[in-house]
Protein backbone atom coordinates (compact mmCIF):
# COMPACT_ATOMS: atom_id res chain seq x y z
CA UNK A 1 0.00 0.00 0.00
CA UNK A 2 1.02 3.38 -1.07
CA UNK A 3 1.76 6.22 1.58
CA UNK A 4 0.62 9.43 0.42
CA UNK A 5 4.24 11.44 1.32
CA UNK A 6 4.38 15.05 2.52
CA UNK A 7 7.42 16.14 0.55
CA UNK A 8 5.73 15.65 -2.47
CA UNK A 9 2.65 17.65 -2.03
CA UNK A 10 4.78 20.16 -0.40
CA UNK A 11 7.45 20.39 -3.44
CA UNK A 12 4.49 21.03 -5.74
CA UNK A 13 2.94 24.08 -3.06
CA UNK A 14 5.91 26.56 -2.80
CA UNK A 15 5.49 27.51 -6.57
CA UNK A 16 1.56 27.72 -6.18
CA UNK A 17 2.70 29.94 -3.16
CA UNK A 18 4.67 32.69 -5.07
CA UNK A 19 2.17 33.10 -7.44
CA UNK A 20 -0.37 33.99 -4.87
CA UNK A 21 2.72 36.59 -3.20
CA UNK A 22 3.62 38.02 -5.99
CA UNK A 23 0.28 39.72 -6.54
CA UNK A 24 0.73 40.96 -2.62
CA UNK A 25 -3.02 41.23 -1.82
CA UNK A 26 -4.12 41.01 1.61
CA UNK A 27 -7.06 39.34 2.34
CA UNK A 28 -7.97 43.00 4.14
CA UNK A 29 -6.84 45.12 0.50
CA UNK A 30 -9.21 42.26 -1.25
CA UNK A 31 -12.02 42.91 0.69
CA UNK A 32 -11.47 46.60 0.67
CA UNK A 33 -11.78 46.66 -3.52
CA UNK A 34 -14.68 44.39 -3.07
CA UNK A 35 -16.45 46.80 -1.28
CA UNK A 36 -15.57 49.54 -3.44
CA UNK A 37 -16.25 48.12 -7.10
CA UNK A 38 -19.71 46.94 -5.50
CA UNK A 39 -20.19 50.52 -4.23
CA UNK A 40 -19.23 52.18 -7.49
CA UNK A 41 -21.60 49.92 -9.55
CA UNK A 42 -24.10 50.72 -7.02
CA UNK A 43 -23.99 54.31 -7.54
CA UNK A 44 -23.77 53.82 -11.19
CA UNK A 45 -26.70 51.85 -11.39
CA UNK A 46 -27.95 54.81 -8.86
CA UNK A 47 -27.74 56.97 -11.50
CA UNK A 48 -28.97 55.59 -13.91
CA UNK A 49 -31.71 55.33 -11.67
CA UNK A 50 -32.19 59.02 -11.07
CA UNK A 51 -31.83 59.92 -14.80
CA UNK A 52 -34.81 57.70 -15.95
CA UNK A 53 -36.33 59.93 -13.02
CA UNK A 54 -35.35 63.33 -14.20
CA UNK A 55 -36.45 62.46 -17.44
CA UNK A 56 -39.68 61.45 -17.07
CA UNK A 57 -40.45 64.04 -14.44
CA UNK A 58 -39.12 66.54 -17.30
CA UNK A 59 -41.69 64.74 -19.84
CA UNK A 60 -44.67 65.17 -17.47
CA UNK A 61 -43.76 68.86 -17.03
CA UNK A 62 -44.39 68.97 -20.66
CA UNK A 63 -40.71 69.80 -21.20
CA UNK A 64 -38.73 69.58 -24.36
CA UNK A 65 -37.64 65.85 -24.19
CA UNK A 66 -38.68 62.87 -26.53
CA UNK A 67 -40.75 60.18 -25.22
CA UNK A 68 -38.85 57.65 -26.61
CA UNK A 69 -35.81 59.32 -24.63
CA UNK A 70 -37.66 58.53 -21.83
CA UNK A 71 -38.90 55.23 -22.32
CA UNK A 72 -35.45 53.99 -23.27
CA UNK A 73 -33.91 55.83 -20.02
CA UNK A 74 -36.57 53.49 -17.91
CA UNK A 75 -35.05 50.73 -20.13
CA UNK A 76 -31.51 51.21 -19.13
CA UNK A 77 -32.15 51.85 -15.63
CA UNK A 78 -34.31 48.83 -15.70
CA UNK A 79 -31.87 46.44 -17.41
CA UNK A 80 -28.96 47.66 -14.84
CA UNK A 81 -31.33 47.32 -12.02
CA UNK A 82 -31.67 43.50 -13.07
CA UNK A 83 -28.51 43.14 -13.34
CA UNK A 84 -27.72 44.10 -10.26
CA UNK A 85 -30.25 41.53 -8.69
CA UNK A 86 -28.33 38.90 -10.58
CA UNK A 87 -25.35 40.09 -8.71
CA UNK A 88 -27.07 40.09 -5.22
CA UNK A 89 -28.51 37.33 -5.72
CA UNK A 90 -25.40 35.49 -6.30
CA UNK A 91 -23.59 36.72 -3.21
CA UNK A 92 -26.59 36.08 -1.08
CA UNK A 93 -26.61 32.58 -2.39
CA UNK A 94 -22.75 32.59 -1.70
CA UNK A 95 -23.16 33.35 1.89
CA UNK A 96 -25.69 31.47 2.68
CA UNK A 97 -23.74 28.11 1.29
CA UNK A 98 -21.03 29.30 3.33
CA UNK A 99 -23.45 29.36 6.06
CA UNK A 100 -24.58 26.13 5.91
CA UNK A 101 -21.06 25.05 6.08
CA UNK A 102 -20.78 22.29 8.90
CA UNK A 103 -18.20 23.42 11.05
CA UNK B 1 -21.22 52.92 -21.14
CA UNK B 2 -20.30 50.43 -23.50
CA UNK B 3 -23.04 48.02 -22.69
CA UNK B 4 -25.55 50.05 -23.81
CA UNK B 5 -24.05 51.32 -27.81
CA UNK B 6 -26.60 49.76 -29.65
CA UNK B 7 -29.46 51.17 -27.55
CA UNK B 8 -27.62 54.67 -27.95
CA UNK B 9 -27.55 53.68 -31.39
CA UNK B 10 -31.19 53.34 -31.39
CA UNK B 11 -32.14 55.99 -30.00
CA UNK B 12 -30.61 58.81 -32.34
CA UNK B 13 -32.21 56.71 -35.01
CA UNK B 14 -35.47 57.36 -33.09
CA UNK B 15 -34.74 61.31 -32.93
CA UNK B 16 -33.83 61.33 -36.16
CA UNK B 17 -37.26 59.99 -37.40
CA UNK B 18 -38.69 61.91 -35.03
CA UNK B 19 -37.26 65.39 -36.78
CA UNK B 20 -38.17 63.81 -39.60
CA UNK B 21 -42.19 63.22 -39.12
CA UNK B 22 -41.66 67.10 -37.68
CA UNK B 23 -40.53 68.18 -40.96
CA UNK B 24 -43.16 66.50 -43.08
CA UNK B 25 -45.86 67.50 -40.36
CA UNK B 26 -44.74 71.03 -40.92
CA UNK B 27 -44.18 70.32 -45.05
CA UNK B 28 -48.30 69.23 -44.91
CA UNK B 29 -49.35 71.80 -42.62
CA UNK B 30 -47.99 74.77 -44.98
CA UNK B 31 -49.15 73.11 -48.05
CA UNK B 32 -51.78 76.27 -49.47
CA UNK B 33 -48.80 78.60 -47.12
CA UNK B 34 -48.70 80.99 -50.08
CA UNK B 35 -46.45 83.50 -48.04
CA UNK B 36 -43.67 81.73 -46.70
CA UNK B 37 -40.85 83.99 -46.83
CA UNK B 38 -41.11 88.26 -47.78
CA UNK B 39 -38.99 89.04 -50.91
CA UNK B 40 -36.56 92.04 -51.15
CA UNK B 41 -39.29 93.66 -53.48
CA UNK B 42 -41.86 93.35 -50.80
CA UNK B 43 -43.90 90.52 -52.63
CA UNK B 44 -44.19 87.10 -50.82
CA UNK B 45 -42.39 83.98 -51.55
CA UNK B 46 -44.78 80.92 -51.23
CA UNK B 47 -43.31 77.86 -48.55
CA UNK B 48 -40.96 75.70 -49.71
CA UNK B 49 -40.53 72.25 -48.98
CA UNK B 50 -38.46 70.99 -46.12
CA UNK B 51 -36.33 68.13 -46.02
CA UNK B 52 -33.55 66.59 -43.97
CA UNK B 53 -30.59 65.32 -44.63
CA UNK B 54 -29.26 62.51 -42.72
CA UNK B 55 -25.36 61.65 -41.67
CA UNK B 56 -23.88 59.02 -39.80
CA UNK B 57 -22.55 60.46 -36.42
CA UNK B 58 -18.96 59.39 -35.37
CA UNK B 59 -17.42 62.51 -33.68
CA UNK B 60 -15.98 59.83 -31.27
CA UNK B 61 -12.03 60.21 -30.48
CA UNK B 62 -11.53 56.54 -31.47
CA UNK B 63 -13.19 57.40 -34.83
CA UNK B 64 -11.13 59.99 -35.55
CA UNK B 65 -7.90 57.98 -34.65
CA UNK B 66 -8.94 55.21 -36.97
CA UNK B 67 -9.22 57.84 -39.91
CA UNK B 68 -6.07 59.42 -38.94
CA UNK B 69 -4.12 55.84 -39.16
CA UNK B 70 -5.92 55.41 -42.46
CA UNK B 71 -8.55 52.83 -41.03
CA UNK B 72 -10.93 54.82 -42.27
CA UNK B 73 -13.33 53.84 -39.68
CA UNK B 74 -14.40 50.21 -41.28
CA UNK B 75 -14.02 48.54 -38.29
CA UNK B 76 -15.46 50.73 -35.76
CA UNK B 77 -19.56 49.89 -34.51
CA UNK B 78 -20.36 53.56 -35.15
CA UNK B 79 -22.62 55.61 -32.80
CA UNK B 80 -25.56 56.10 -35.06
CA UNK B 81 -27.02 58.80 -36.96
CA UNK B 82 -27.50 62.37 -36.96
CA UNK B 83 -29.34 65.15 -38.79
CA UNK B 84 -27.03 67.17 -40.81
CA UNK B 85 -29.12 69.71 -41.94
CA UNK B 86 -32.57 70.49 -42.75
CA UNK B 87 -32.65 71.90 -46.47
CA UNK B 88 -35.41 73.54 -49.12
CA UNK B 89 -36.51 72.22 -52.08
CA UNK B 90 -35.38 74.98 -54.81
CA UNK B 91 -35.30 72.47 -57.55
CA UNK B 92 -39.28 71.76 -57.79
CA UNK B 93 -41.19 74.08 -58.90
CA UNK B 94 -44.13 76.40 -57.41
CA UNK B 95 -47.67 75.20 -58.26
CA UNK B 96 -49.91 77.77 -60.48
CA UNK B 97 -53.35 78.09 -59.45
CA UNK B 98 -55.41 80.50 -61.11
CA UNK B 99 -57.05 81.99 -58.59
CA UNK B 100 -57.75 85.94 -59.33
CA UNK B 101 -59.38 86.54 -55.79
CA UNK B 102 -56.52 85.58 -53.73
CA UNK B 103 -54.62 88.48 -52.67
CA UNK B 104 -51.46 87.10 -53.44
CA UNK B 105 -52.13 86.31 -57.47
CA UNK B 106 -49.67 87.93 -60.05
CA UNK B 107 -51.36 89.97 -62.72
CA UNK B 108 -52.37 87.05 -64.81
CA UNK B 109 -54.72 85.86 -61.62
CA UNK B 110 -52.29 83.01 -60.91
CA UNK B 111 -51.20 82.23 -57.58
CA UNK B 112 -47.87 80.84 -56.50
CA UNK B 113 -48.77 77.65 -53.97
CA UNK B 114 -45.61 75.77 -52.41
CA UNK B 115 -43.82 72.80 -54.42
CA UNK B 116 -45.06 70.38 -51.58
CA UNK B 117 -46.86 66.77 -53.13
CA UNK B 118 -49.06 65.73 -50.11
CA UNK B 119 -48.55 61.98 -51.71
CA UNK B 120 -45.06 62.28 -51.48
CA UNK B 121 -45.37 63.70 -48.33
CA UNK B 122 -47.80 60.35 -47.51
CA UNK B 123 -44.93 58.07 -48.65
CA UNK B 124 -42.17 59.74 -46.66
CA UNK B 125 -44.65 59.78 -43.45
CA UNK B 126 -45.06 56.19 -43.96
CA UNK B 127 -41.28 55.86 -44.51
CA UNK B 128 -40.53 57.72 -41.37
CA UNK B 129 -42.89 55.57 -39.51
CA UNK B 130 -41.70 52.26 -40.51
CA UNK B 131 -38.11 53.42 -40.07
CA UNK B 132 -39.39 54.08 -36.24
CA UNK B 133 -40.84 51.16 -35.86
CA UNK B 134 -37.99 48.87 -37.06
CA UNK B 135 -35.48 50.79 -34.74
CA UNK B 136 -37.87 50.07 -31.97
CA UNK B 137 -38.09 46.04 -32.59
CA UNK B 138 -33.83 46.75 -32.39
CA UNK B 139 -34.28 47.96 -29.24
CA UNK B 140 -36.72 45.84 -28.10
CA UNK B 141 -34.43 42.55 -29.49
CA UNK B 142 -31.31 44.50 -28.03
CA UNK B 143 -33.00 44.06 -24.70
CA UNK B 144 -33.78 41.16 -24.79
CA UNK B 145 -30.41 39.69 -25.74
CA UNK B 146 -29.21 41.47 -22.25
CA UNK B 147 -32.31 40.10 -20.64
CA UNK B 148 -30.86 36.47 -22.36
CA UNK B 149 -27.88 36.93 -21.20
CA UNK B 150 -28.84 38.16 -17.28
CA UNK B 151 -30.43 34.50 -17.25
CA UNK B 152 -27.21 32.33 -17.72
CA UNK B 153 -26.68 30.39 -15.26
CA UNK B 154 -29.84 30.38 -13.71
Amino acid sequence: MNTITFPSVLQALPSADKSVNQTSTTPFDAQKSFASVLKDSINKINNSQLEADKMTEMLANGENVDLHQVMIAQQKANITLQATLEVRNKVIEAYQEMMRMQV
Amino acid sequence: MSIFNSMNTTASALTAQRLRMDVISSNMANVDTTRGKRLPDGSWEPYRRKSVVLQPKDGSFSSYLQKAIGLNGSNTTGNGVMVSKIQEDTTTPFKMVYDPENPDANQDGFVQLPNVDPLREMVDLMSATRSYEANVTVFNASKGMMMKALEIGK
